[in-house]
C-alpha cells in the first residue's frame, strides 16, 4: 500500500480530539533447517486507525481500506464507540488531554537496489554451507534471515503530521552440538535499523562470527555448573540492556505505575546506586541513531529522551498524553502502537544504562570468585522488580581471569536491590537491536548499556 | 467477489502462473473490545480485517504470502509474488499440500457480540473488585468478541468454510498495600457466550484473592529439594516445553529428546494428555490444521507413553513420521482422583506454584527460575506467599516423578488443566 507522507488532507473528517493513522507492516523471513528451507514467507499487513477522546472515554476503530470514505467510516466508528462509552459512563468528563504538536519525516529505507528473493535464499545457503563444511561435527544449524519494515503516516486534531519508515534486518544462526547424549544449542543475532542490504552486506563478512559461535557453542557443551545462590557477576552488555528494560523500565511506564507498581511510592528517591543513569532515548545516543528511532510517537508527541534515573534518584516516568496529565507533566514520545489496528500504549524506545569509566579488563580483575555472563536466552520481570533472565552464555571468572564457560542457568532478584549493589560500570555501550516487548501488542525495542558489576543470584541445583 | 471467489481466482491465477500445487485461505473478521485501562473502562475498540494468505508448490519449491486486500490488483501482485518466492527457494520433496477431502463448513458461537452485556460483564466484575478487594490495582481488563468467516481451499479440490464467534476476557493486576506491592499476576478465558459472570471463570477469584495476600513475602526458609504442586494457571509453562519437543522444529533438527521415543514411557503412568480442538469440552478450538486437513482430537501420551509427535504433512514427509490428526494445542490434561487440597495435605515441604518466571528450558529439559505469585508449603499446610524463591530441575524428569494429579481442573476455553504435584525439585 503506498503509504503517503503527508495525510493531514484527511482532517476534514475529524471533530473531536482525533488521531489518524495509516501504516504498512512488511514482514519478509527465510528459513533452513541443517539446509533444508524450512520457512519461505512474507507477509504485507495494512490499513488505517483512527482514535477519538471526548469526555474522558477512547473510541478506536481500523480497517484495511486507506481512501477518503473509508477514513471516514473509521472516523464515524471511532465516534460511535466513545459515544457508547460516553452513555454508559460520564465519570471521567472535563478530563482534558495535553496538546502537542510534532512535525518529522524519517525514512530509513535502503538507498542501494533492493535485492530479490533468491538473492537472500542463497546468501542464507551460502552461510550455512560454511557452517557444513566447516564444522560437520555440528548436530544442528539452524539460519534464518529476516526483515520486518514499519511504515506509517499520522495526523492528529493538535496538528500534528510525522511519516515514517523504520525497518529491521536480522541474520540469525543456531547451531547445536550433542554432548553426552544431549544437544547444546547456542545463537548468535546480527543486523539491527535498516533494511536486509543495509545490514547483510555479504556471507563471508560473518564467517569470523561463525567460527566464534561455534567455538563458544563447543566451550558452552564442555561447560561446568555455576554455583547456585548469590554471587558476583559482571553482566556484559546484553544482560545489562534487559535489566534495564524488563525490570527497571517496566515499572515506570506511568500506566504500571498506577497499576500499582513499586517504583510509584519512589519519585525522588535515591533507589540504586549512585553509579547508575537509566535513560529511554528517544532515537539518538552520542550522535548516533538508536536501533529504534522514534522521532514523533503515535500521539503526535515529539520524541525526547526520558532520563528516568539520575545519579541513582528516580527522575521520571514514561508517560502517554493521558498520564501525563494524570502526574501533572508532559509526556516524551513513549506512546507507540505495532500495527495499523493497534491503539498506541506506553511503550520504552532505547532504554540503557549510561556508561561509567571502568573498563571491562578492570572489572574482571576486580573479581576473585565469579561469574562473567554475556549472553541472555529469555527475560522477565514484574511489578515488583523481581526480575529472572535465562543465562544462554557465561564464564567463571577465578582470580581476576575468565575461566570455563558455564551451562545454561538464569539469574534473578530484586532489580532496585540489585543495582544498589553496583560497585563499576565500563566506559562502552553496546546496544542490543533483536528485543521485541510484549504488552497486549508485541512492539520493537532496543536495549543497551555497559557492562555492570554486581551481585546476583544465580539458579541451579 | 465473495471469499470463496477470491480463493478460486487465487488458485486459477497460480495455476495459469505455473504452480504445481496451491492453496489459498480468505478471512474477514471483525473484532470489539472493551478495555480497563488502570482502573477505568474508558476504551472501546472496533477492528475490521482481511487476510489472504496463499501457499504454493512449483518443482517441490515452495514459498508462502500474506496479504490483507481484496482487489484484484493486489491479489495479483501477490500471486506474482508468491510465485517468485517459491522459483526462488530450493526443491525439497517434503513439501506438499493436503488431499482431496469432502467439502465441509463448520461453524460455532454468535454471530453477533451482545456489546451492552460485555459492558455490563466488565462493570459488575470490576465492581467487584474494587468492592471485595480494595487493595487490587487492575492495569488492564479486556473483553472482547470477534468474529470471523474464512474459507479454505487448495488445488486437490479441498473445500472448508467456517464461521466462528468467540468472548475473551483477560486481566492483569497487581495489589498494593501502603507502600507493599504484590507480584502481577493475571489470567485469560475463552466462551461462547456471556452467561456466567467472569468473576467466577476461570481462576480469577482464587488469583484476586491470592494476590491480595501476596503484597508480604519472604523467601523459603532454606535450599531443600521437595514437591512442587503446579497449578492449572502454570501448567502450561512445563507442559510447552514436551509439546514443542515432539513438534516439526525440534524432530526435524533432531535435536528433540523424545525424538525416538514413539510408544514409549515418558512421563509418570498418572498423565495422559490429549489434544482436543474439535471436541464440546474445549470451548476455543480450531476445525482444520494449518496444513488443510479437518482437525480431530487425539492422545498424545496416553498413561505416560508418548503415542503421536505433533508432525506437521511437511515435517511427517520430511522425517519419515507419522503426520498428527491435529496441529496441538487445545489440550485436556486427565483429571485424577484426590482433590487438589488433599494434594498439599500430603506435601511435607514444597511450593504450591501459581506462576513461574523462568528460563527457557535448555536443550534437555534443565530448567531454572522464579517462583511467582506462589506459596510456601509445610507439612501439609499453606505457610506464606513466597518471594526471591527460585526452583529448578528437569522437566523430563519432573513428569516421571509425578505425586498426584488432582480431580478439580480449570477450563480456560483453550485448555483444561489439573493441578500436579512433582517429586524431588529443587528449591533455593
Amino acid at each position: 500500500m503506498n503509504i503517503p507522507h503527508d495525510i493531514s488532507q484527511y482532517n476534514h473528517h475529524f471533530k473531536d480530539y482525533t488521531e489518524l493513522r495509516v501504516q504498512e507492516n512488511r514482514v519478509a523471513r527465510i528459513s533452513l533447517t541443517n539446509g533444508d528451507v524450512t520457512g519461505n514467507v512474507s507477509s504485507a499487513q495494512s490499513g488505517i486507525s483512527a482514535r477519538v477522546f471526548k469526555d474522558g472515554n477512547w473510541g478506536f476503530s481500523s480497517a484495511p481500506e486507506f481512501n477518503d470514505d473509508s477514513v471516514g467510516r473509521v472516523v464515524k466508528s471511532s465516534t460511535e464507540n466513545v459515544q457508547f462509552m460516553n452513555l454508559k459512563d460520564t465519570s471521567r468528563c472535563g478530563l482534558i488531554l495535553p496538546d502537542t504538536l510534532g512535525e518529522y519525516k524519517m525514512d530509513f529505507s535502503t538507498k542501494k537496489i533492493r535485492e530479490n528473493q533468491k538473492y537472500w535464499v542463497d546468501f542464507a545457503r551460502e552461510v550455512d554451507g560454511y557452517i557444513e563444511k566447516k564444522f560437520p561435527e555440528l548436530l544442528s544449524r539452524n539460519v534464518v534471515i529476516a526483515g520486518t519494515d514499519m511504515e506509517k503516516s499520522l495526523s492528529t486534531s493538535d496538528g500534528s503530521k510525522s511519516y515514517s519508515m523504520t525497518p529491521r534486518s536480522f541474520l540469525v544462526v543456531t547451531v547445536a552440538i550433542e554432548k553426552d547424549g544431549s544437544p547444546v544449542n547456542l545463537y548468535e543475532l546480527f543486523g539491527g535499523l535498516g533494511q536486509m542490504e543495509d545490514n547483510l552486506l555479504k556471507p563471508s563478512d560473518f564467517f569470523p562470527k561463525l567460527d566464534e559461535l561455534v567455538n563458544r557453542l563447543k566451550q558452552k557443551a564442555d561447560g561446568i555448573f555455576p554455583k547456585a545462590g548469590l554471587q558476583n557477576v559482571i553482566l556484559d552488555a546484553d544482560l545489562a540492556g534487559i535489566l534495564a528494560h524488563e525490570a527497571i523500565g517496566h515499572t515506570t511506564e506511568a500506566d504500571l505505575v498506577l497499576g500499582g507498581s513499586v517504583a510509584g511510592d519512589m519519585m525522588g528517591q535515591e533507589v540504586v546506586s549512585p553509579l547508575i543513569t537509566l535513560v529511554d532515548y528517544a532515537n539518538t545516543f552520542n550522535d548516533k541513531t538508536c536501533p529504534v528511532p522514534v522521532y514523533v510517537d503515535d500521539e503526535g508527541t515529539p520524541s525526547k529522551d526520558t532520563v528516568i534515573i539520575k545519579d541513582g534518584v528516580l527522575k521520571s516516568f514514561m508517560h502517554n498524553k493521558e498520564s501525563a496529565q494524570h502526574f501533572e507533566t508532559h509526556p516524551d514520545g513513549n506512546a507507540r502502537a505495532y500495527a495499523f489496528s493497534d491503539e498506541p500504549l506506553i511503550r520504552m524506545r532505547n532504554t540503557a544504562f549510561v556508561p561509567g569509566t571502568s573498563s571491562l579488563e578492570d572489572m574482571i580483575s576486580s573479581i576473585d570468585d565469579g561469574y562473567y555472563l554475556t549472553k541472555s536466552s529469555n527475560g522477565q520481570a514484574d511489578s515488583t522488580s523481581e526480575f529472572m533472565f535465562g543465562i544462554a552464555m557465561g564464564y567463571e571468572i577465578k582470580n581476576g581471569k575468565i575461566g570455563r564457560a558455564i551451562k545454561e542457568t538464569t539469574i534473578s532478584g530484586i532489580a532496585f536491590d540489585v543495582l544498589k549493589t553496583v560497585d563499576m560500570i565500563s566506559d562502552e555501550m553496546s546496544w542490543s537491536a533483536g528485543g521485541m516487548c510484549g504488552k497486549k501488542q508485541w512492539i520493537p525495542v532496543g536495549m543497551g548499556g555497559p557492562a555492570i558489576k554486581c551481585k546476583v543470584n544465580i539458579g541451579g541445583r | 467477489m465473495n471469499q470463496s471467489d477470491i480463493a478460486n481466482y487465487c488458485i486459477e491465477k497460480l495455476k495459469q502462473a505455473g504452480s504445481d500445487k496451491s492453496q489459498c485461505a480468505v478471512s474477514f473478521s471483525e473484532k470489539k473490545e472493551l478495555n480497563v485501562e488502570t482502573g477505568e473502562m474508558s476504551l472501546f475498540r472496533t477492528t475490521f480485517d482481511t487476510n489472504i494468505g496463499l501457499s504454493v508448490i512449483v518443482d517441490q519449491k515452495s514459498g508462502s504470502v500474506a496479504i490483507n486486500k481484496t482487489d484484484t490488483e493486489s491479489i495479483d501482485d501477490a500471486v506474482n509474488k508468491v510465485m517468485d518466492m517459491a522459483k526462488s527457494s530450493q526443491p525439497d520433496d517434503a513439501n506438499d499440500i493436503s488431499p482431496a477431502q469432502p467439502q465441509q463448513s463448520f461453524s460455532k458461537g454468535d454471530e453477533k457480540p451482545d456489546m451492552d452485556k460485555m459492558y455490563q460483564r466488565l462493570d459488575e466484575f470490576m465492581d467487584y473488585v474494587k468492592t471485595t478487594h480494595p487493595t487490587i490495582n487492575m492495569e488492564a481488563a479486556v473483553v472482547d468478541f470477534s468474529q470471523s468467516t474464512s474459507v479454505f481451499k487448495n488445488s486437490n479440490g479441498v473445500e472448508f468454510t467456517t464461521r466462528e464467534g468467540m468472548y475473551g476476557f483477560s486481566n492483569m493486576f497487581t495489589a498494593k498495600d501502603g507502600k507493599d506491592t504484590s507480584s502481577f499476576n493475571g489470567m485469560g478465558i475463552s466462551t461462547l457466550n456471556l452467561d456466567t459472570p467472569f468473576i467466577e471463570s476461570g481462576s480469577a477469584k482464587r488469583l484476586l484473592k491470592q494476590s491480595t495476600e501476596q503484597v508480604r513475602t519472604k523467601p523459603v526458609p532454606e535450599k531443600f529439594t521437595g514437591e512442587i504442586v503446579i497449578t492449572p494457571d502454570c501448567l502450561g509453562d512445563f507442559l510447552g516445553f514436551i509439546t514443542g519437543d515432539i513438534s516439526d522444529g525440534k524432530i526435524i533438527s533432531k535435536t528433540s529428546i523424545y525424538k525416538e521415543k514413539l510408544n514409549q514411557q515418558i512421563t509418570d503412568p498418572k498423565f495422559t494428555l490429549h489434544a482436543r480442538p474439535v471436541s464440546d469440552e474445549i470451548t476455543d478450538g480450531y476445525f482444520i490444521t494449518d496444513d488443510g486437513y479437518t482437525a480431530e482430537n487425539s492422545t498424545i501420551i496416553d498413561k505416560g507413553i508418548l503415542k503421536t509427535h505433533l508432525l506437521s504433512l511437511y515435517g511427517a514427509n520430511k522425517t519419515g513420521g507419522q503426520r498428527a490428526v491435529n496441529s496441538g494445542g487445545a489440550f485436556v490434561v486427565d483429571a485424577g482422583e484426590k482433590p487438589k487440597d488433599e494434594i498439599i495435605r500430603n506435601v511435607k515441604k514444597g511450593i504450591l506454584l501459581e506462576r513461574f518466571s523462568g528460563g527457557r528450558p535448555s536443550a534437555d529439559g534443565e530448567f531454572s527460575g522464579v517462583a511467582k505469585n506462589s506459596y510456601y508449603i509445610e507439612n501439609g499446610k499453606i505457610q506464606y506467599p513466597i518471594s526471591e524463591s527460585m526452583i529448578s530441575g528437569n522437566i523430563q524428569e519432573m513428569f516421571n516423578n509425578i505425586g498426584a494429579i488432582s480431580s478439580d481442573r480449570i477450563d480456560f476455553g483453550s485448555c483444561i488443566f489439573p493441578w500436579i504435584s512433582f517429586k524431588g525439585v529443587t528449591v533455593s
